[in-house]
């Protein structure tokens, strides 16, 4: 069991996401947004959807540069396990729970709000308290991770760090995680989930970020190109 | 090929820049700009119009895109009408344009519906092996089982049927009523013919085919203004929009232009650019205000008084002080202000009786043909009296004077009429006039020049409509009466300060008003207009509200001049090819006469709402009366009236009219003849009775309905909760028990009032309403974009096609393919049960007939009481025996018949041959070539054809039948009028012609206006202009009426009458008082005119216009009448009496007045309606708090333009003199009666508490 979803399981989520997402933004360009609801109701929305998206996106790069970067790296910047570790529990409480908080708020506006309700469909909901509950289990690893900074043992971030460079280098291996409390697996496994729904969800806003407007020429004109059907 | 792939360009070289970097070019997929470029594609672009009784009446482009119609827009191709005159379009509105929702939304009909317990019945009969009528029969014979699915309607529980059974179950009916009860018995209720005349036909045809009663609709909507009929002899006739813009004054009341005459609204604000001046007289700050010149807010239903003192100026200023030589030559000729009157000494006082006729002077003036309908004038240049042209006597039995040329009859002499004996006369004398403002004497007393005469060896006092008139409106001429010398007498009734007390509108302004209308008249020759609508019609005393406008515009010679006139729109009341249509939609091509109803009466006897009439008619009458009905009630009147063949009666007697001609011929009759003499034996001995002299016996119930193009129960249906109680029987909400009937002097009384009188109830729609909701049956019809059908209205000359833009959708049929089916199921079901039968009809006496002169004098003769014998068209209905070939039934539908050709056509008392237009439609059209009674007729098959076949026979649409019509005319008037038509002699309008492009139609007998390059449409410019009279007793527009009934009801001359007190609201049932005990309440005049958010009268359902307003039913309140019971914008309110109860939101607003509750019309059932805590039954509708209330002068037949014709003239179904008690209802209070149907529930029709 733990063998395919520490062994198997990346590598499913990680392609239904890749193949969904391109399946989806080619085949239903008119789905591929937000799908927001403010136009419905738009109260307390400003904090409500900041808390989220904030403590959302911290958690994302914090995980992305604490996970992926090479740990002599680190070192090469004079970054110690123990000093990684304090920054990942402190940096990482705090937008968890920003994160946590909003997605609780947004997911009671979802729920209870006569209007947002009617327009809600099962995924809508499902994706909502989904990330709650990964931002929930996130939190609930921080009493470990104290306990382990107390005794400066950071063996534990380092194996999960060996483990996801073990996926993403296409050579996984489970047993890097056999020490790993149960508790870090089960956040895994929601976030790995997680990845693998993101192409049926609304998620998938998150790859039109309009980055390339912060340095976008003034005026896009487009060639008549492939209009003239 | 692949949006993702496309994007990867990681390798393709920088793009373009211009603009030193600022701009770039890209090659970005643009494949998502065809989503944008498609949302305006479409396949096709079909020309429709909406079939809504809106006066609109707008062509429109309707596009469908992949077989569905997508959306519509406003056609602009109208042909331009003239330098000088602002073209038509922009024509269509909002409304027009958020149509095409209808058709796939939830509304929709898509399949025959019929109620399920119904349908389980009426299978298991078929089942154990009955036929379908024998299967009907048995239904109607078992109380229970009958119950089982009546008891229901309103509930839901429809089922899908199939085409086939559901016209099976219509005939099986239909045949069944005709044979136990009788043809009279099924009634069709279908309004508005102009806004989809083949649709209308349809139902028509086939009811009319088999004996089946229509019923008519323009009065019972209360759009009919009864002055119309009273004072010109005619139903109504208007000028088209585009004439506004001639109009120099403009007086608007009742009608909101911008609201509901949105497209041609602009005729009016161009008319301003013009230099027109528009006064504005709304009691509520409504929409047109804004852009009048002045607003008088007159206080509802007072408007008549307003009128008078307008008109007191104009007399005095124009007619008295100064003689005003255009208005006095106008007044002379072409009203009846010179014809004489005998004054009638009663007691030691003297008042106004009828008209001087030749028949009162020695040898009838030398008249031979009918005297007693030649009304007299005084010429001032003889000296003499004379019997001037143009009196209904001379438009029968004889030709050539009937004409309004200023002539002595018996030797055509040029003559000048007298308008005033002033100066001339033999004596003066005080007449007493009824009088009826409140707070004042019931009488007022006026002094008047008179001749003296002796009639009949007696001394007669004449006088003239002048004299009496200028007397009546207050103003002193020196004679002695002390009248009003100034405009600040409020104690003299039509003084502009008297008119202050009474309309609220400050005297200074009804001063000015009257004046400037006047003078501005004076100046254009009668370029003063008064636009006037529904607002101010749909009153109990309607009549006098328009006779005093028409008087006003009649004061300053107005009406038939350019720019000039009334200018009254309710409905799309103009079937401008009525002459082609009428022997369609009446089968008059097979049969003669139909058999026709007024609506009105219909409901009020057949909903039991006269079993609660409160108001006694002897409160109505006027203190001048002779009364020799007194103590009778208001239905009593109706009893009278069809028993004297005035108005028409259904079903016509407590027997089946089939048996009827059986009886007679058992008892030896042979022929017509024979069959009328022994019905007047048998009516005379009481063996044969008029069935609304027991109206709610069994047997006089009506069985079978039809409802198509209409919302019956969910808009017109006044006094709504009676229609649910008393003929449908389904769960209701009166509050009261109805006893008032019961000291009825002519209706025998039944302790037990009837419950659920019709066996079946069918709704024709492509839309579920409130009819539906509550029908036993109903059938899919096509939209207004399904279907080949023609429109037309009076506010534009142009006739419109409905046209077919896409298929009926799912299994929807055009209503001339529906009836067609269920004709064809009848014929079939009718060859065993019916065969062959003789009926016979009650026809009223006819308006435009010779029928019209049965009544001599006016004088009432009633059979009943001895006062004469019963004769048919003259004291009694005429009588006619009608061969009903049941089983070619459909063949007769579907084919024109004979008498076309044997017969000929009419119209408006004007005969011409039609054998060539029969030809040419054979032609045209086909022939039916199967073997029977219809080979070789022109084919009606198909609705085109159909289209063709009214286009054809009708002299707007066909020049040659207007050479034929206007020629028969020339010969009745003597005067020569081709001129009129000259020009379009030789066209023809066909339906494929219309399609291309709208078509101005053909100048017509039929209307009194003309289409021309020099002028617009106008209403009467024919009977000024080419003086064809008026089609009245003294075929002059009349000031005076001076039947009996019209004298005792104190309306011989036009006044104020105040709203009537209906009492709803007072003296409460104690189930009722004892709901509002405690709860602060306000008492509102309950006012429901026309909304801006509902496509005219009735889909105020549809989402679109949901979303802009409210979302549900609503009526408005003033803000501080909203502060006294603590109301606040929004909140839900009920508005009770003891009729019923409505739930809606409340619109706290500063735009109504207080005293008002605004409720706009067509608020039904079918969209956030909670149940009301009052009645426990559903919230009810606009109408749940109204009822009927009819008016004994209405009923006046058998008398010059006061006789019956379809639509033209009889009761009036007003509801504005309601009022209501309003609350406010907490939002926990609120109850949607979302629960189950429980035994109890089912049971429990009545509030809890009200028990017969």
């Amino acid at each position: 069991m733990s063998d395919f979803i520490f062994g198997a399981y990346p590598y499913l989520a990680g392609t239904i996401f890749a193949v969904g997402c391109w399946i989806r933004f080619d085949r239903e360009q008119y789905t591929w947004k937000a799908d927001s609801s403010q136009l419905l109701d738009n109260t307390n929305m400003r904090l409500y959807s900041n808390l989220f998206h904030v403590g959302v996106i911290g958690i994302f790069l914090g995980h992305f540069v604490g996970l992926l970067t090479p740990h002599s790296w680190f070192l090469a910047l004079g970054i110690s396990d123990l000093a990684h570790q304090n920054i990942a529990i402190y940096a990482g409480s705090a937008f968890g729970i920003a994160a946590l908080v909003g997605a609780g708020l947004l997911a009671r506006r979802r729920l209870t709000n006569e209007r947002i309700k009617a327009v809600s469909r099962g995924r809508d909901n499902f994706v909502i308290l989904w990330i709650a509950a990964t931002a929930f289990l996130g939190l609930m690893t921080v009493p470990a991770s104290m306990y382990h900074a107390s005794h400066q043992d950071a063996s534990t971030m380092l194996a999960l760090s060996e483990y996801l460079k073990s996926v993403v280098t296409l050579s996984v291996d489970p047993t890097l995680l056999k020490d790993v409390s149960f508790v870090y697996k089960l956040h895994m496994f929601f976030g790995m989930t997680l990845v693998l729904v993101f192409p049926f969800t609304r998620m998938v806003h998150v790859w039109s970020v309009p980055i390339s407007y912060l340095g976008r020429a003034y005026q896009v004109v487009r060639t008549r190109g492939q209009v003239c059907r | 090929m692949s949006h993702f792939i496309d994007r990867l360009r990681f390798f393709s070289k920088t793009p373009e820049t211009f603009s030193k970097g600022h701009g770039i070019v890209t090659n970005d997929d643009r494949a998502w700009e065809d989503t944008y470029r498609n949302r305006w594609r479409h396949d096709k672009v079909v020309r429709s119009t909406h079939g809504v009784n809106c006066t609109g009446g707008c062509s429109w482009k309707i596009f469908v895109k992949n077989g569905l119609v997508a959306y519509e827009m406003q056609q602009t191709d109208y042909p331009r009408t003239r330098d000088d005159l602002p073209n038509h379009e922009p024509r269509g509105c909002q409304r027009g344009a958020s149509f095409s929702w209808y058709l796939y939304s939830p509304h929709r009909i898509k399949y025959p519906l019929m109620r399920g317990r119904l349908m389980e019945l009426y299978r298991a009969e078929r089942a154990a092996g009955q036929d379908p009528v024998d299967a009907w029969a048995a239904i109607q014979a078992d109380p229970a089982k009958r119950k089982k699915y009546t008891a229901v309607r309103g509930l839901g529980g429809f089922v899908r049927s199939d085409w086939d059974e559901v016209t099976e179950v219509i005939a099986a009916a239909n045949v069944y009523t005709i044979k136990k009860w009788g043809p009279d018995r099924i009634y069709g209720f279908s309004p508005i013919p102009a806004m989809s005349m083949i649709s209308y036909a349809a139902g028509s045809r086939y009811l009319s085919l088999i004996g089946g009663a229509c019923g008519s609709f323009y009065d019972w909507y209360c759009d009919l203004p009864a002055g119309s009929p009273q004072v010109w002899g005619e139903q109504t006739d208007v000028p088209e929009a585009a004439d506004w813009y001639n109009s120099k004054y403009l007086i608007i009341c009742g009608a909101n232009l911008p609201m509901t005459r949105t497209p041609d609204a602009h005729f009016a604000i161009e008319s301003r650019y013009n230099g027109t001046k528009i006064v504005s007289m709304a009691p509520d700050y409504a929409e047109f205000v804004k852009f009048a010149d002045l607003w008088m807010p007159v206080k509802q239903g007072t408007d008549s008084a307003a009128f008078m003192c307008m008109a007191h100026v104009a007399l005095k200023e124009f007619h008295v002080q100064k003689q005003d030589p255009y208005f006095l030559e106008y007044a002379r000729t072409y009203t009846d202000m010179p014809m004489q009157v005998m004054l009638r000494k009663d007691g030691d006082r003297y008042v106004s009786d009828r008209f001087l006729r030749a028949s009162d002077f020695d040898k009838n003036m030398g008249e031979t043909n009918n005297p007693e309908w030649k009304t007299v004038v005084y010429d001032s240049k003889t000296k003499a009296f004379v019997v001037p042209n143009g009196s209904v006597g001379f438009r029968w039995g004889e030709e050539g004077k009937w004409n309004l040329l200023p002539k002595n009859a018996a030797d055509q002499s040029e003559i000048e009429a007298e308008l005033t004996g002033i100066g001339n006369s033999d004596d003066v004398v005080t007449v007493t006039f009824p009088h009826f403002a409140p707070g004042e004497e019931n009488t007022i007393q006026r002094n008047v020049p008179v001749r003296k005469l002796t009639i009949d060896g007696e001394e007669t006092l004449v006088t003239s409509v002048y004299d009496m008139l200028i007397g009546q409106y207050g103003i002193d001429r020196g004679l002695g009466d002390n009248l009003a010398t100034s405009y600040d007498d409020a104690s003299i009734a039509y003084t502009p300060a008297w008119g202050e007390k009474i309309t609220g509108v400050r005297a200074d302004l009804l001063e000015r008003t009257g004046r400037e209308f006047a003078d501005n008249a004076s100046k254009t020759r009668g370029k003063s207009m008064v636009i006037m609508g529904a607002a101010i019609n749909h009153w109990y005393h309607n009549d006098m509200g328009y006779r005093s406008i028409m008087n006003m515009l009649h004061i300053c010679g107005c009406v038939g001049q350019s720019g000039g006139g009334w200018a009254h729109y309710v409905g799309q009341e103009k079937l401008r090819p009525q002459a082609g249509w009428a022997p369609v939609a009446f089968a008059l091509d097979w049969h003669r006469p139909p058999r026709h109803m007024n609506s009105t009466t219909y409901w009020y006897f057949h909903t039991d709402q006269w079993r609660y009439e409160k108001v006694e008619a002897d409160d109505v009458m006027g203190a001048t009366a002779k009364g020799n009905y007194k103590g009778y009630q208001l239905g009593d009147y109706n009893v009278v009236s069809q028993r004297l063949g005035w108005l028409p009666s259904a079903p016509h007697f407590n027997q089946n009219p089939l048996a009827i001609v059986e009886a007679a011929e058992k008892d030896g009759a042979t022929d017509e003849a024979g069959v009328v003499a022994n019905m007047i034996d048998r009516l005379k001995s009481g063996d044969l009775a008029f069935a609304s002299e027991d109206i709610d016996a069994e047997e006089n119930h009506p069985r079978n309905l039809f409802v198509w193009r209409a919302n019956l129960l969910g808009c017109s249906a006044k006094g709504h909760e009676y229609f649910l109680k008393h003929l449908v029987g389904a769960q209701n909400g009166v509050m009261q028990e109805g006893v008032d009937g019961q000291r009825s002097k002519e209706i025998k009384w039944h302790e037990k009032a009837p419950v659920g009188k019709l066996d079946l109830m069918v709704d024709i729609n492509f839309r579920l309403n409130s009819t539906g909701a509550y029908s036993d049956i109903i059938l899919p019809t096509a939209t207004w974009y399904e279907k080949a059908d023609l429109n037309t209205t009076d506010m534009h000359p142009f006739i419109h096609p409905l046209g077919k833009a896409v298929d009926p959708a799912w299994e929807a049929k055009s209503d001339w393919q529906i009836f067609r089916s269920i004709a064809k199921k009848f014929s079939e079901l009718s060859e065993t049960h019916l065969g062959t039968r003789k009926d016979v009809v009650a026809m009223p006496m006819q308006h435009d007939s010779p029928m019209a002169l049965a009544t001599p004098l006016g004088q009432v003769k009633d059979w009943k009481r001895g006062e004469c014998e019963p004769v048919p068209g003259k004291t009694l209905p005429v009588l006619k025996v009608i061969e009903r070939d049941y089983p070619n039934t459909y063949k007769k539908y579907s084919a024109l018949g004979p008498l076309m050709n044997k017969l000929g056509n009419n119209i408006k008392g004007i005969d011409w041959n039609t054998d060539l237009e029969i030809e040419q439609l054979a032609s045209l059209n086909g022939v039916i070539k199967e073997e029977g009674v219809s080979k070789g007729r022109p084919s009606l098959e198909k609705d085109i054809a159909v289209c063709d076949t009214v286009l054809r026979m009708a002299p707007e649409t066909c020049g040659e039948v207007a050479h034929k019509s206007w020629t028969a005319l020339s010969k009745k008037t003597g005067i020569d009028h081709s001129h009129l038509y000259e020009g379009r002699h030789e066209d023809k309008i066909t339906y494929d012609d219309i399609v291309a492009q709208p078509r101005k139609i053909i100048t017509a007998p039929t209307w009194s206006g003309i289409e021309s390059e020099e002028v617009s449409y106008n209403a009467g410019y024919t009977n000024i202009h080419e003086h064809i009279p008026f089609r009245t007793l003294t075929g002059r527009a009349s000031f005076y009426l001076d039947h009996e009934w019209m004298l005792d009801f104190g309306e011989g001359l036009c006044c104020f009458r105040p709203p009537q007190d209906l009492k709803a609201h007072k003296n409460l049932p104690k189930e009722l008082a004892s709901k509002l005990q405690g709860k602060k309440t306000l008492v509102l005049n309950w006012i429901t005119p026309h909304s801006k958010w509902g496509i005219h009268s009735t889909y105020q359902d549809n989402l679109r216009m949901l979303t802009l307003f409210r979302g549900g039913p609503y009526f408005w309140v003033a803000e501080d009448d909203a502060k006294s019971i603590g109301l606040k914008d929004n909140d839900w309110v009920e508005a009770v009496n003891a009729n019923g109860a409505t739930v809606a939101r409340v619109v706290v607003s500063q735009r109504v007045p207080r005293g008002m509750a605004l409720m706009y019309h067509a608020q039904e059932k079918n969209v956030n309606v909670p149940g009301s805590n009052t009645t426990g039954k559903r919230g009810g509708i606009l109408n749940s708090v109204t009822k009927v209330i009819i008016k004994p002068t209405n009923m006046i037949g058998g008398y010059a333009q006061l006789s019956y014709a379809f639509n033209y003239y009889g009761t009036v179904g007003c509801q504005r003199d309601e009022h209501v008690i309003v609350h406010k209802i907490e939002d926990a209070d609120i109850d949607w009666l979302e629960r189950p149907l429980t035994p109890e529930r089912e049971a429990q029709l009545n509030p809890p508490g009200i028990n017969n």
